[in-house]
């Protein structure tokens, strides 16, 4: 257990880049008028950032450096649970207490727009940490495919379902129902399972790539 | 232990190693020669789990080893490896922290013998200096098979030195199957304890260094002289010039006579004709 947390402590202070970008844009990112976005939005962009980073900065220098590929694995999902609640954390910190002193009407923070506050604050605070946990996860089991043909398969299919969902009506419910279903979610109990659950399928689909992946 | 049963390794329509079968069941220094190209490292890596065979089986310790081993007890590394832009103590010491079994003091005492400087950064560390950090961490790792890819590339000759005698501590340390892969022949020669040669994708030679210094011989003399007393023997090499005739043998040598020279083989020179070229000439 000690390897895996000396993997997750080695996974977050190669992932600065990340953090600066993230501090920078949440400090600096401004708008105007009557309807503002919250600056603490902006904290989701580190979700995005991340796996980048993990898949393919850390994984080959890890492994140099004699990490096992299921010392790396684990690593790497406990850092996503801890970059997920920290995100979560300075979020829901911002939307308590940031965003009451902006001087505009209506600030509009992704907690909000995915009813998640509906819930109250905690249960907001964790609906918001098991999605993004969902969206690292995601990102990078896809990130790692990108060295194989299943990969760009895997790109071509998402872009292939947004192009033709979009534009077709029954489609496009079917396509807006899982958004409401994963993103969109005012019953917070069912949209932490189905995060949970879509991530523990993601990670088992990471194992799989994992394995095939060569150095 | 590591066991190779009829691996092959094909790169498109190309093998790379061609049905290698081969069982390495004691600890030791072992010595992996070949040509550019000959497939050393494809080897290497396929027993590290660092890529997959095409068919055949790799057992380490009785644990097939494949990609999808999560944790295979193989240390490899490879030149040209790239590690974190970290201080070298600070990279020593994430490696020891991500690898349980590791031997940092090991590796400390060997930075401090290279005169590594501790505080420089991997990036701003010379080739050898960077080959030599990448050397002691698989080294220290302590796993059960260390496989050494091309470690003295940039070595100038007194680090060559060090490194031989940081190699035969460490397994004096930890007596473990260590194969290095090295194109300096002669020098690894006074560490190492058995020879693998790979040649074209196949194992040519597998033995002790001391059997090479038994049985490898040249035989000169009269052409027809030299064939007659080779005749029964294993050649394997044949040069000629003019009416004389030098074959290269591993056999027993035979007596020696008045019209016949007989000499040990360097390992260079056993090396060169065991795989059967010189000068890019297929002889």
């Amino acid at each position: 257990m000690t390897a895996v947390f000396a993997v997750v402590k080695r996974l977050m202070a190669s992932n600065r880049i990340s953090f600066i970008i993230t501090a920078l844009v949440v400090v600096c990112a401004t708008s105007s008028g009557d309807v503002v976005l919250s600056n603490g939005n902006y904290t989701w962009l580190l979700a995005v950032l991340t796996p980048f980073f993990f898949v393919f900065y850390d994984f080959t220098k890890l492994m140099h450096l004699g990490t096992s590929k299921k010392d790396y694995f684990f690593g790497c999902l406990i850092g996503y649970g801890f970059l997920a609640f920290c995100i979560s954390f300075v979020n829901t910190v911002i939307h308590l207490l940031i965003e009451p002193v902006y001087s505009a009407q209506t600030v509009i923070n992704m907690m909000d727009v995915c009813k998640w506050t509906e819930n109250g604050i905690i249960a907001a605070g964790l609906q918001q940490m098991f999605f993004l946990l969902l969206v690292m996860v995601f990102l990078h089991v896809l990130l790692s495919m990108q060295a194989h043909w299943y990969g760009w398969l895997t790109d071509a299919v998402i872009v292939a379902v947004i192009c033709i969902f979009t534009p077709i009506e029954p489609m496009r419910t079917v396509l807006s129902g899982f958004f409401r279903i994963i993103m969109i979610n005012g019953n917070a109990g069912l949209h932490i399972c189905i995060c949970l659950l879509l991530s523990a399928a993601l990670s088992l689909g990471g194992i799989a790539v994992l394995k095939r992946k060569t150095l | 232990m590591i066991e190779l049963i009829q691996v092959t390794k094909r790169y498109g329509q190309v093998a790379v190693l061609k049905d290698i079968t081969l069982s390495i069941d004691k600890p030791g220094l072992y010595c992996l020669l070949g040509r550019n190209g000959a497939g050393k490292t494809t080897l290497l890596k396929s027993i590290a789990g660092h890529q997959n065979i095409t068919e055949g089986v790799i057992k380490v310790d009785g644990k097939v080893i494949t990609t999808s081993t999560l944790d295979t007890g193989v240390s490899y590394i490879e030149n040209f490896a790239r590690h974190f832009n970290l201080p070298v103590r600070k990279l020593l010491r994430i490696a020891s922290e991500v690898n349980p079994s590791y031997d940092y003091d090991f590796a400390a005492e060997m930075m401090e013998r290279f005169e590594l400087d501790g505080k420089k950064k991997f990036n701003q560390l010379s080739l050898g200096m960077k080959t030599m950090v990448s050397t002691i961490i698989c080294l220290a790792s302590n796993k059960d098979v260390v496989l050494l890819d091309e470690p003295v590339l940039g070595f100038d000759a007194i680090m060559r030195v060090e490194f031989y005698d940081m190699l035969a501590e460490s397994f004096r340390k930890h007596p473990r199957i260590i194969i290095v892969s090295t194109h300096i022949i002669e020098e690894i020669a006074k560490t190492i304890q058995k020879l693998i040669i790979i040649d074209k994708g196949s194992i040519r030679f597998f033995d002790t260094l001391q059997s090479v210094g038994t049985k490898a011989f040249s035989i000169s003399g009269l052409q027809k002289d030299v064939e007659a007393v080779t005749r029964d023997l294993n050649i394997i090499g044949w040069d000629t010039v003019g009416g004389l005739a030098t074959a290269y043998i591993f056999d027993e040598p035979p007596k020696q006579s008045g019209s016949l020279e007989i000499q040990p083989l360097s390992l260079q020179d056993f090396f060169i004709q065991t795989v059967g070229r010189k000068g890019g000439a297929i002889r």
